[in-house]
């Protein structure tokens, strides 16, 4: 048999995919049905917040955050509750992130307010002394983009099932319901409304004239993603 | 029996099968010496070696004629 | 045409070895930057307030990974696969005007490749997903250069002389295999343009965004089942390749054991698919995941050290060669961080030593062990091998190469030392508590206490660059050194003074 194989080029290429995709068969597929299943609590994320999540992803936040709580005394004492798999539901991509430059993310919106982080996005050792994040001002000017996040909850709402205006289960026993624009024009409506609430507890004149105007500066669009962290 | 207790047998079975595959491979390396065309397996250490066009390959394309 | 003989056709070869340097530099100039932001986070401003969203690190650092991996890493796979493949299964690319073609538009194809990733990566288009950051169209346009590379891998085989694969083809075609099939798998995604609204719209927002087929815990273990095993078929399998036909060939000794070499394929190929999970320890998959990772890992060791141990003994009795060769030196200092961070790698993936290491500069330092020492020294060694036989000149200096091999070691032992006590640093202090149960130090703490180590590090990744440049000009010059004779190109290269 050895022999065999070692004068057909074709079926040795058979065997080393084989090899090679056995472990991804056995490691990942089984385990799909299990881990996607919300926990209690979990909402999917609103126009606004899943912009602000493009921004995340559009600055490399997850180079240096990570969002992911191990299970130790010391993560669950700094950042809140260790991860639970369910919690990561509605989260495509995934930002667990490798490396800790920064602190976790998993539950900021727990103890950072809007202010805070309007203030530590324009001067971060402003914030903290010490730190060694740079600012990112141009958050402030560049506008979010409301179409492409409310074109990923169409996407996901048709192909994944993902629950928008319907009823999600909360921790408490009652329901709540995440809307969807039923157009592009509605869809911006809604972020807008959602906007207005973000920046009432912002000080930069010009972001407040901006959402006044009807226009959403990625800074508003991110406070609103890292608000909903918990 | 639920997916998680045949993936355990699955993964069981596979790893035992592959190592006997592999232990059967070390041992036919170790006592045949030689391939399927009657070459000594370290011979092909000289394909790297002797690589020029007109260098004479160890074990050459028209072998099978041969026979 | 009639008389003149056969020869080998070195065209593809020289074009990805431009690529080679070309975007080794521009990889590892970003990363110095990188290094020194991280020491002094004023040069996010580099280029003042109104191009900081483009000097920024977090624009950066993808471009870096990127760069180093797909267009450095890459460019010497591809450069090394045209001269090695044809040598070992001899026959020439110019005996055939389709396989020819082929790997012109392999290169060129690869070009617009890499140029669109500069672009999106500038701009902050990515999925997030490490080494995996290219949007849909840009997935194409990988698969289809990488097609190219499996036809021509296969159609040079189809047509060969040599009727045994030489070991090195093995791992070339497993590379081509591994990367086709993580690839695929990992990128699986929906545009976001096929999302229709209850109004009946569609094509909203940005054509090229999409999103992930897997969510959440899943997409993390496709992520890192991915990333892990695009480690192996990227930066282990094909530099096992490279080492197994060039150090033999410049040494002039042949490999210390075939067997041992086949065997060490075969165990690599098992075993490393499965070690995936370590980078997911504590994480919420599950349990049997975990510890399968952190096992597989460790059994990893063993066909590592099985390829490790075969290049040195390849050496025996022939170690003078070491201390004559400069070009030597760097392949054995190559197979050394081989084996130093293929024993590295296990010990990280054990359970308590990951609850530490996880998240720190640890695992940073890590990479650049086998990144710096064995993936940068091994590529660098075939060009610096392969540029007097493509070329047909002796090397311009084999001076300079002594001292480019000295200012990278050096460079490489700044790197992972600081890395070590930085990761080690913050580790320890992130899970400190004080005698009432109380956290020891706010985070902020554990980031200004590296200042000293992000500096060092920053210098020792200054001085790879600086040994880089060094080989940039030697290859250069190379170009138009002496010219040698056929008969001076048997075993070990000619270099100049």
């Amino acid at each position: 048999m050895f022999h065999w194989l070692e004068k057909h080029p074709f079926f040795f290429a058979v065997g080393v995919f084989l090899t090679v995709a056995f472990a991804g068969l056995v490691t990942i597929l089984p385990n799909f049905a299990q881990s996607s299943r919300p926990v209690i609590g979990t909402a999917p994320y609103s126009t606004l917040e899943l912009a602000g999540r493009h921004v995340y992803i559009k600055n490399s936040c997850n180079a240096c955050h990570s969002q992911l709580v191990r299970p130790f005394k010391s993560e669950t004492d700094r950042y809140g509750h260790y991860s639970l798999s369910g919690e990561y539901a509605y989260d495509r991509p995934f930002l667990w992130g490798s490396k800790r430059t920064g602190p976790d993310l998993m539950r900021v919106g727990n103890y950072r307010t809007t202010d805070w982080h309007e203030n530590h996005m324009k001067d971060p050792s402003g914030v903290v002394p010490g730190s060694i994040m740079p600012a990112y001002r141009w958050m402030f000017t560049n506008a979010a983009d409301i179409d492409t996040a409310f074109a990923e909850q169409l996407t996901v709402a048709q192909f994944f099932s993902v629950p928008y205006n319907k009823p999600v289960p909360m921790r408490d026993g009652s329901t709540m319901v995440v809307k969807m624009g039923s157009s592009l024009a509605d869809a911006n409506v809604l972020a807008l409304a959602e906007a207005k609430v973000i920046v009432e507890d912002m000080k930069d004149q010009d972001v407040k004239d901006a959402v006044a105007n009807g226009k959403i500066p990625e800074i508003v669009a991110l406070i609103a993603y890292l608000n909903s962290l918990k | 029996m639920d997916i998680a207790e045949l993936q355990a047998y699955g993964y069981f079975a596979l790893t035992v099968i592959l190592v006997v595959f592999l232990y059967t491979y070390i041992y036919h390396l170790y006592t045949k010496r030689k391939d399927a065309d009657g070459h000594d397996y370290e011979d092909y250490g000289n394909i790297a070696l002797k690589d020029d066009i007109g260098d004479a390959p160890v074990s050459p394309m028209s072998d099978d004629k041969e026979k | 045409m009639e008389n003149r003989p056969l020869e080998y056709d070195y065209t593809v070869t020289k074009m990805f070895m431009l690529t080679t340097i070309i975007l080794g530099i521009v990889g590892m100039l970003i990363g110095v930057v990188l290094a020194f932001q991280m020491a002094y986070p004023e040069l996010n401003l580099v280029l003042g307030e109104g191009l900081a969203e483009y000097t920024n690190f977090s624009r950066l650092r993808p471009l870096h990974t990127d760069a180093v991996i797909f267009g450095f890493t890459l460019s010497g796979i591809f450069s090394t696969w045209y001269y090695v493949g044809q040598r070992v299964l001899k026959v020439s690319m110019a005996e055939s005007g389709f396989l020819m073609f082929i790997g012109k538009l392999h290169f060129w194809l690869y070009l617009v490749g890499v140029a669109a990733v500069v672009v999106s990566l500038f701009l902050g288009i990515t999925t997030s997903k490490e080494y995996a950051e290219f949007e849909w169209p840009i997935d194409i346009a990988i698969v289809v250069v990488w097609v190219l590379f499996g036809i021509s891998i296969f159609g040079l085989i189809g047509i060969r002389r040599e009727k045994s694969l030489y070991i090195s083809i093995w791992y070339y075609i497993a590379t081509f295999l591994g990367i086709a099939m993580l690839y695929l798998f990992n990128n699986m995604e929906i545009p976001t343009i096929l999302g229709e609204s209850a109004a009946g719209e569609s094509g909203i927002g940005a054509w090229y965004h999409s999103v992930s087929m897997y969510a959440g815990t899943n997409d993390a273990m496709v992520q890192w089942w991915y990333g892990h095993n695009a480690v192996a078929f990227g930066f282990t399998v094909p530099i096992v390749a490279m080492i197994y036909y060039f150090l033999p060939k410049e040494s002039g000794q042949a490999i210390y054991s075939y067997k041992l070499s086949l065997l060490s394929f075969w165990g690599l190929m098992f075993v490393y698919l499965w070690a995936g999970g370590h980078h997911l320890l504590y994480s919420t998959v599950p349990d049997w995941v975990q510890t399968m990772g952190s096992i597989f890992s460790v059994i990893l060791i063993l066909p590592s050290w099985g390829s490790a141990i075969n290049m040195l003994l390849t050496m025996k009795g022939e170690w003078q060669q070491v201390a004559a060769s400069p070009l030597i030196k760097f392949m054995i200092l190559a197979s050394t961080f081989y084996m130093f961070s293929t024993l590295e790698g296990p010990i990280q993936a054990i359970k308590s030593v990951n609850a530490i290491a996880h998240f720190t500069d640890w695992i940073v330092g890590h990479v650049h062990d086998g990144t710096l020492g064995w993936v940068g020294f091994m590529i660098m060694a075939a060009l610096f091998h392969m540029a007097p036989r493509v070329f047909k000149r002796e090397i311009y200096s084999k001076s300079l190469m002594a001292t480019q091999f000295w200012i990278q070691t050096l460079g490489i032992v700044l790197y992972f030392t600081s890395m070590w006590i930085a990761g080690i640093t913050q580790g320890m202090m992130w899970r400190a508590h004080d005698e009432f149960g109380n956290l020891a130090y706010s985070f902020i703490d554990t980031v200004t206490i590296l200042h000293p180590y992000y500096t060092i590090r920053g210098v020792g990744g200054l001085l790879y660059l600086v040994g880089f440049l060094m080989f940039s000009y030697n290859i250069y010059k190379t170009m138009s050194a002496r010219p040698v004779e056929e008969s001076e190109l048997q075993s070990a290269s000619p270099m100049g003074a």
